[in-house]
């Protein structure tokens, strides 16, 4: 470490609760020698990085003090506990349980075994593919800089995951996560590296849940890395109990002629605030950005999506629809910027959001940086409600005015829902939704 | 003893606004009523106060089907008890399939006596042969991207899926070419017996010339200012309503 103690001292009000000196050096000793450079590189920039504050731009809709890190132990036992399977799991080659801290991994059609997709733990990845992981962790999609949770990330992560596709290969079923969280206090910090090599196609689906009861904070990062002509296909479904909150920094980086269709459902937690999104970043090369969310009681969801181009002929659409009810509130950035240099871009953005209750509150906040001036760029964001010659028309037709209005509100998000790749996925957002609005309506 | 479908000096306003003036008018079961008058008289607003529309505020008489005051009754609840109005302007409902809305319909409408899915599917798709509704409009959303034509139909197959006892078309010839205005009436006429009643809206005599009305009423600031026999549409036509205005005079407003 290159700072003195004067400029540590300095620095430690601008710790998180729990995230100290000490905690590190506890948790760094001895380990992979690979993996705690990469720490300590994290951890020298959570450091130097300024802790948010309500007042920056970014956190102005999402105080930062709501996220109580002094009541979460900073580093959770790894309770390995035993998931039970789902009848999901028969869609996917590859199940991943994270329960706790602890990973296990389950080969279901041998594509492990057989070498058609590589999928371990980060301390494992570290050992078996270190050069992997020297290029990918931390690499150039989230770097440690990005920000202090991002720094937070790289050096406390609890739960780490590399996911690497080789060349060519075209994985038929996918990889599923399934994140289930039962331990109170704790603090889940998972670390998700992503690699499809060129030419390879592969599904990765995440399913996050805790029970309602279960008072934890989690703090993530995931980085996806889409080489030439590769087509990575990612989804998260989270459904985190009403104790969890979570901020989150994803970014995917989108080689030449590759693409990345990402769908976020984000319908559970008590407060989250996520940054994401994909960096075009070789000629030809696309990024589909689709995502529902719906908070109703006193939810809070804030999200920052960002549409990076940063290579000419660069193409990316995003479509983010969400209802607030009760007392739910939703923010909601649209980034989208073109570096310079970056001509004949397409950027599509859409954000629909419907205010069903009057205590609700939906905000839509859009922003663009261009540095480029031959593109194609479009951004639009709608907020309303239920259309009542909708709601009379289906009434008109007997359906009682409840059920009417449930079905026009599944039917704005229907367009996504379509777009979900799983049958079994697709039903359970349906089903949560309904549960929703059944409440509410 | 009562008629089957009977409204009494009808008023209703629209933002403060009167649109009916004291309307009244019976259909006797079995009986096809025709309703015309000129823009804005009032015709669609009476379809859509028939209905419950919650944007019109009803502000004196009364609408009676089979002896109940329907006006107390929730949209939803008239439809269960067997009303159905066809929209002139069906708007489009993206998100909800063809499909899906009309299994949901059915089963609001039928409750207890309602169709196993598979069953219900093969009526709907009988039905929709008949009007001719081509199959893949089960995958489309509502009324989405349909043309004027298509969405008439699809307003036509509702009417048959739903098979209502006293139906309200508002103007559902308007914009259909003459194949299809033959198809529409050869399905409002699959329903149209001893047991339905039927008031049809509209500004042309040809739609009448495959639906036979037994009554023809014109319509006129709100009020119905004329009623006849089915003979006086070819008269309408010819002479516009003026005509009305003049034979029945202010008086007949006024009365
Ligand atoms: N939502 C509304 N707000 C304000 N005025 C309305 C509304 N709906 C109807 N009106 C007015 O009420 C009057 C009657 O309209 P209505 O649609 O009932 O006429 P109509 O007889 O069906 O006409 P058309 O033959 O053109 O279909 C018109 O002056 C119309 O502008
Ligand atoms: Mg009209």
């Amino acid at each position: 470490m290159s700072m003195n103690d004067t400029a540590l001292a300095e620095k430690a009000s601008e710790t998180i609760a729990g995230f100290t000196e000490e905690a590190f050096s506890a948790l760094t000793q001895p380990g992979n020698p690979l993996l705690r450079g990469k720490r300590e590189e994290a951890f020298a920039e959570y450091l130097r990085l300024p802790a948010p504050h309500a007042f920056d731009e970014e956190w102005r809709k999402t105080d930062p003090a709501l996220f109580r890190f002094d009541t979460w132990s900073a580093l959770p036992s790894a309770a390995a506990g035993s998931v039970q399977p789902t009848d999901w799991d028969s869609a996917f080659d590859v199940v991943v349980q994270v329960d706790g801290a602890s990973v296990s991994i389950e080969d279901r059609t041998g594509i492990l075994s057989a070498g058609r997709a590589y999928v371990a733990s980060l301390f494992d990845a570290a050992e078996e593919h270190p050069d992997w992981v020297q290029q990918y962790l931390q690499g150039a999609a989230l770097p440690a800089s990005t920000d202090k949770f991002t720094a937070l990330n790289g050096a406390f992560w609890n739960v780490g995951i590399f996911i690497h596709i080789p060349e060519g290969t075209k994985l038929e079923k996918g990889i599923f996560l399934r994140y289930r969280q039962r331990e109170t206090g704790a603090v889940l910090i998972p670390r998700l590296v992503i690699v499809a090599e060129s030419g390879s196609e592969a599904t990765v689906v995440e399913h996050l849940e805790s029970d309602d009861e279960v008072s934890m904070g989690v703090v993530s990062a995931r980085e996806l890395y889409v080489d030439q002509a590769a087509r990575l296909k990612f989804l998260t479904l989270q459904e985190w109990g009403r104790g969890t909150y979570q901020i989150g920094n994803d970014m995917a980086v989108v080689q030449r002629d590759a693409q990345v269709d990402w769908i976020t459902l984000n319908l559970g937690s008590q407060i989250s605030k996520l940054k994401f999104g994909s960096d075009v970043a070789g000629p030809g090369s696309s990024a589909e950005l689709d995502g529902i969310f719906c908070t109703d009681t006193d939810q809070h969801i804030d999200q920052t999506t960002l549409q990076i181009h940063s290579a000419p002929h660069t193409y990316s659409r995003l479509l983010y629809k969400g209802a607030v009810m009760d007392q739910g509130h939703s923010v909601y950035r649209g980034i989208i910027q073109a570096k310079p240099g970056a001509i004949k871009v397409d950027a599509y953005q859409t954000n629909n959001n419907l205010v069903l209750s009057n205590g609700a509150i939906a905000d839509t906040i859009p922003g663009l940086l261009i540095d480029a001036d031959d593109l194609k760029c479009s951004h639009g964001a709608t907020i309303g409600n239920l259309d009542e010659n909708q709601v009379f028309y289906l009434r008109a037709r007997g359906i009682p005015e409840h059920e009417a209005r449930k079905l026009l509100i599944l039917g704005f998000y229907d367009e996504i829902l379509d777009r979900i790749p799983y049958a079994s996925i697709r039903d359970r957002v349906h089903e949560l939704l309904v549960e929703k609005l059944d409440r509410v309506l | 003893m009562s008629s089957y479908f009977e409204i009494n000096e009808l008023k209703a306003e629209i933002e403060g606004k009167p649109i009916l003036n004291g309307l009244s008018l019976t259909v006797a079961k079995g009986e096809t009523h025709a309703l015309m008058g000129p823009n804005g008289s009032g015709k669609s607003t009476l379809a859509n106060v028939i209905m419950g529309h919650p944007a019109y505020e009803v502000t004196g008489g009364e609408i009676l089907f089979e002896g109940e005051n329907i006006l107390e009754l929730d949209p939803e609840e008239r439809a269960r008890k067997g009303l159905f109005l066809a929209f002139q302007y069906p708007v489009a409902v993206p998100g909800v399939t063809v499909a899906s809305f009309l299994k949901h319909a059915h089963d609001a409408v039928y409750g207890e006596k309602k169709l196993k899915a598979a069953e219900f599917l093969k009526q709907l798709r009988a039905d929709m042969d008949f009007v001719g509704v081509d199959q893949t409009f089960l995958n489309r959303y509502l009324n989405d991207g349909f043309s004027g034509g298509e969405k008439k139909r699809m307003e036509i197959l509702q009417m048959l899926t739903l098979r209502p006892r006293m139906a309200v078309m508002d103007e559902t010839d308007s914009g259909l070419d003459i194949d299809a205005l033959k198809v529409v009436s050869m399905g409002v006429n699959k329903l149209v017996g001893a047991e339905f009643g039927l008031l049809v809206i509209t500004h042309y005599e040809r739609i009448l010339r495959y639906i036979h009305p037994d009554h023809l009423h014109v319509l006129i600031d709100g009020k119905v200012a004329f009623s006849g026999g089915p003979e006086l549409v070819k008269r309408l036509e010819e002479e516009g309503y003026d005509w009305v205005r003049n034979e029945f005079g202010k008086e007949a407003l006024m009365a």
